[in-house]
């Protein structure tokens, strides 16, 4: 029975779920723009981050003010580190990939994905941690829906960061280089662009906000090695839906994924809510590769 | 002349077999799986595992069994069947376990019961309280703890006294969650055929149950009922206060798994948990042998935690063995399982007896008690929850606290 | 000429190593050990298949898992519901998995690198939730039970061990022929390939349907071995130890899988009680090999046992 009061709070829900995708999907994006490969350990990024945040607030007791951009710059800092040890294979010549680039980027990047899970698994504890909460209200009004304290909260930071990336994008140098290589990298390049600098800052940034998401996250969904999984599978969907490469297309995805899902749970199945997003992304595969915003004749 | 060297030789023999049995004590092991890593619930096969180790303490203490001490062969599985089966396949083949005790999730004693029934060696379920556990018929296993049909009469009973007439289940979607989910509404409809009863079935490796729980704001139901374990039972009843639903003026909730002696409960649920109504297993109050307080003293002693029910199970499970082995003087299967059958003993929470009828009564103890508790304050301790409902004292819903 | 020398070497290598396992019970009848071998075997099997699908025709499928676990589930299906002996099971399990496998790798024809890995990697999620969520026919994460073919360990081990000769074998013949040149042609180039009239869409079909065959043959085996069938076989984080076993044993070689399983799984058991850091070493080699040693293992050995020539062999 959908009635209105019903519908408000599933789009409510939905678009706030959606606000905390797209964290995670714009910096897949922003790396398959510049590298064009998908990182297979997107999640690990989350997941590190969402360890950072609750160790350094939790057990070191530092304010979470500072906590939070913390677990952004641990995110940050491995990702710079993994784009220069293992993703120069990619613009170097490598005698032994061929033309497999693509193949050598899933394996590495599923390797890396076992081995920061199993890494955090082994160092840490497989136990999920309980990371403080930004705000600790239980229950605040927002408009028709009722949400926990942090997840407005986190819903806040969220929006305030994607704005920001966004005005970084369009009026910085490097963000405009960052929208160059994305284009035409050897266009770039030619134009005096460092090319790899930018991937490595991409790589960087992307790390960076997986790695908030999963510290804004981690008072709800508490850490543990493999809490990278769920939101990592939904950051593939997203990327793919909103067209490999287009930012606001993967904003928009994320949001519109966010609503499929919660309406999707209740009208269609709850227990298949999941697989929603993942048949979208076969089906967009198949019959519109480019996604939503992607540019056309992009090789698939 | 000749009765002192009679004498002198009695006393060296003597002497040489007291010290030869000093030595010849070789322990008697004891299998035990519990879950000790991820995905499983870790809460509660800690406490399994403490609560074997005292008891195991307190037996050894007295001199074990036959002379000779127990020790505790631990595996974790993960709270995964397979895994389970290839720890009490490990336990038995391997170390040589006498019996496999300790197991606290219904599907992993599904699981490794097969394996102790193809090797024929005794399994005492600590806590899987799936009917299909007892359904079997595994002369192998035996069930000193709850099974699903009681909590369900229980649970029952209770809604119908709370005269309720909309009842919304939420149970996790394993064996206990789907089989007591199911039990109730069987109960349901014989003891109050015109209450109106469904379960959601949750995924327990699930963050956000939102959208099951979303439509019961616009349509409350009269009790939210939990079939489920943490640590998505915390989630979920989070997300059940934070959307208004239960505990409310108008809905009550059921905790029937019993979370809230659970040693990390008010970490994690913290308003959610006031005026919930919990089906317990164990409170301190309730009537109880005095070898129950010897055990929890020496639980609190060891862990600094409070005791819980699963503690009890697990000394339970333990003592019923040594006793059994006692009895049959031996630790071989066959006379070990007729000794088990034969099983007569007071432990810590009354007299245990196992039932030789089929079905859901095969090999349980019946009579297994239980009350009903109310929390009304936060961070509330299980001992200061005021007892709405046990053996002689029927539920009142106008003594219960309303949100 | 010389990747058919190669190949030869390989497999006689693989007979060797198949031949000194087999004599492996004759000293060690630890039913508990014999228990690992023969999973050690069941992956050995799937790494095989997958390896034909990714090393021979590079085709990069995250699905290898969930192929294993719709073979355990076909044969554990027909038995429960339709009451078929076990060779019957056996074989509507293979037989359905290279089905799906065919209609997938029909579907993802045009898709590569990363876009072929997230789709297949998007069914095999899907296929995982869909048995795990219907509950009514396959009783979800509680596991499906499967009535045991028969108790002997030993025999188990003997079983495996021939299913694994069986599917090398096959995978010889199969690369030897002219098929072998002209997966590995597509591997290398496509388009050339398509070029030199190599049929594309026939060869990437063929090689999708027998290697989803051959995981959901390895995975029939399987259940008839556990007793029991659960979702958990096509985890995701199975795939990973498929992925890593073939990558450390040495991709594109016909004994690389087949070292990569033994040497992986074996080595997982022996440290379990040691601690368990084995996952992350693992981890670790799949991305040192990757960067450094594309051909593994196998390729490492080869190399030092080679003597220095002018020319490469």
């Amino acid at each position: 029975m959908l009635t209105g009061a019903l519908a408000a709070d599933l789009a409510v829900n939905g678009l706030v779920t959606g606000l905390f995708y797209a964290l995670m999907a714009v910096g897949l994006a922003l790396i398959f723009g510049v590298l064009r490969i998908v990182n297979f350990a997107h999640g690990e990024f989350y997941m590190v981050g969402a360890y950072a945040y609750t160790i350094v607030a939790a057990r070191l007791g530092v304010p979470l003010a500072v906590a939070l951009p913390t677990a952004f710059l641990f995110g940050a800092a491995l990702g710079w580190i993994v784009e220069r040890t293992l993703m120069r294979p990619l613009y170097a010549n490598i005698a032994t990939w061929g033309l497999m680039r693509d193949e050598y980027a899933v394996i590495v990047t599923f390797g890396l994905s076992l081995l920061l899970v199993n890494l955090v698994d082994k160092a840490i504890g497989p136990y999920a941690f309980r990371a403080p909460a930004l705000v600790s209200a239980s229950r605040i009004v927002v408009g028709p829906a009722l949400m926990s304290g942090q997840k407005v909260a986190a819903a806040g930071v969220t929006l305030v960061t994607l704005a920001f990336i966004a005005l970084f994008l369009r009026f910085s140098y490097w963000g405009r280089a960052v929208r160059a290589v994305s284009q035409n990298r050897l266009g770039a390049s030619l134009a005096g662009i460092d090319a790899t600098a930018v991937s490595s800052l991409v790589f960087a940034l992307a790390g960076g906000l997986a790695a908030l998401a999963g510290a804004l996250l981690s008072p709800i969904i508490n850490a543990s090695p493999d809490v990278g999984a769920f939101p990592a599978i939904k950051s593939y969907v997203i990327v793919v839906l909103g067209g490999m490469g287009s930012i606001l297309g993967a904003f928009i995805a994320s949001l519109l994924l966010g609503l499929v899902e919660s309406f999707g749970a209740v009208l269609v199945s709850y227990q298949y809510r999941d697989t929603f997003g993942l048949v979208l992304l076969i089906l967009f595969l198949l019959f519109r590769p480019q996604g939503l915003f992607g540019e056309r004749g992009r090789e698939v | 002349m000749r009765n002192v060297s009679h004498l002198a030789i009695a006393a060296l023999t003597l002497s040489v077999s007291l010290a030869g049995s000093a030595y010849a004590a070789d322990p008697v092991k004891v299998g035990v799986t519990v879950t000790q890593s991820p995905p499983g619930s870790v809460v509660q096969g800690t406490q399994v595992k403490d609560g074997l180790e005292v008891a195991a303490k307190m037996l050894n203490d007295q001199g074990g069994v036959l002379g000779r001490p127990i020790e505790l062969v631990v595996e974790d599985t993960q709270g995964l069947p397979e895994k389970a089966r290839a720890a009490v396949e490990k336990l038995i083949t391997r170390d040589k376990v006498v019996a496999i005790v300790g197991e606290h999730q219904s599907s992993n004693v599904l699981a490794g019961m097969e394996v102790a029934h193809r090797y024929h060696v005794p399994y005492i379920n600590t806590n899987g309280w799936a009917d299909a556990i007892r359904e079997k018929g595994y002369p192998e296993v035996f069930n000193p703890n709850n099974y699903n049909r009681r909590v369900a009469m229980a649970a029952a009973d209770s809604i119908k006294k709370l005269g309720a007439k909309k009842v919304v289940a939420f149970a996790e979607n394993t064996d206990y969650g789907i089989g007591l989910a199911k039990g109730i509404a069987e109960q349901l409809k014989a003891v109050a055929p015109d209450i109106s009863y469904r379960f959601d079935t949750l995924d327990r490796a699930a963050k956000d149950y939102l959208p099951a729980i979303l439509p019961l704001r616009s349509d409350p139901p009269d009790v939210v009922v939990d079939i489920m374990l943490p640590p998505a039972a915390y989630i979920m009843m989070n997300q059940v206060y934070e959307q208004g639903v239960a505990p409310a003026t108008k809905t009550w909730l059921y905790d029937a798994s019993g979370l809230a002696d659970y040693p990390d409960f008010w970490q994690n649920v913290k308003e959610a948990g006031k005026d919930m109504l919990v089906f317990g297993l164990y409170h301190p109050k309730m009537k109880a042998p005095e070898l129950a307080k010897t055990i929890g003293d020496a639980y609190t002693k060891k862990t600094g935690a409070q005791p819980s029910r699963l503690l009890y199970q697990a000394a339970d499970s333990l003592l019923v063995v040594a006793d059994a082995i006692k009895r049959a003087n031996s630790t071989e299967p066959d006379p070990l399982v007729k000794a088990l059958e034969a099983t007569k003993y007071t432990g810590t929470r009354g007299e245990i007896t196992f039932s030789t009828e089929s079905g859901y009564k095969y090999h349980q103890w019946l009579d297994i008690p239980y009350v009903t508790f109310q929390i009304t304050e936060i961070g509330q301790k299980v001992a200061d929850a005021p007892l709405v409902e046990q053996a002689g004292q029927p539920l009142d819903p106008s003594k219960l606290a309303r949100p | 000429m010389s990747g058919d020398i190669r190949l030869r070497r390989e497999f006689i290598a693989t007979a060797l190593l198949l031949v000194m396992l087999a004599l492996l019970p004759l000293v060690q009848r630890d039913v508990y050990w014999l228990g690992v071998l023969v999973v050690s075997a069941y992956f050995a099997i799937l790494a095989s298949s997958w390896n034909l699908l990714a090393g021979f025709t590079g085709q990069f499928s995250l699905a290898p898992a969930a192929f294993a676990m719709i073979g355990a589930y076909g044969a554990a299906l027909s038995a429960t519901y339709y009451s078929v002996p076990p060779i019957l099971g056996l074989i509507i399990g293979t037989g359905a998995a290279g089905l799906i496998g065919l209609v997938l790798g029909r579907i993802v024809m045009r898709l590569k690198g990363p876009y072929l890995a997230l789709t297949t990697l998007s069914f095999a999620e899907i296929a995982r939730l869909v048995a795990s969520n219907s509950i009514n026919i396959t009783r979800g994460d509680l596991g499906l039970p499967i009535e045991g073919w028969f108790n002997d360990r030993v025999l188990w081990f003997y079983v495996f061990l021939g299913a694994l000769a069986f599917v090398i074998c096959g995978l010889y013949l199969l690369l030897r022929s002219k098929a072998g040149l002209f997966l590995e042609a597509i591997r290398d180039d496509e388009i050339a390939a398509a070029r030199s009239g190599v049929r594309i869409v026939f060869w990437k079909t063929a090689a999708f349907a027998i290697s989803s065959a051959a995981a959901g043959f390895a995975g029939a085996l399987y259940a008839y071995f556990a007793s029991l069938v659960t979702p958990e076989l096509g985890l995701v984080q199975q795939t990973g130890l498929v992925v890593s076993m073939t990558v450390i044993g040495g991709m594109g070689s016909l004994i690389g899988p087949v070292v990569g399983a033994f040497l992986v799984y074996v080595t997982s058991e022996w440290l379990r009680d040691v601690g368990g850091w084995q996952l992350v070493i693992f981890a670790a080699l799949v991305i040192v090999f990757a960067r450094l040693f594309r051909t593994g293992l196998w390729g490492l050995v080869t190399a030092a046992l080679q003597p220095r020539r002018g020319k490469p062999a």
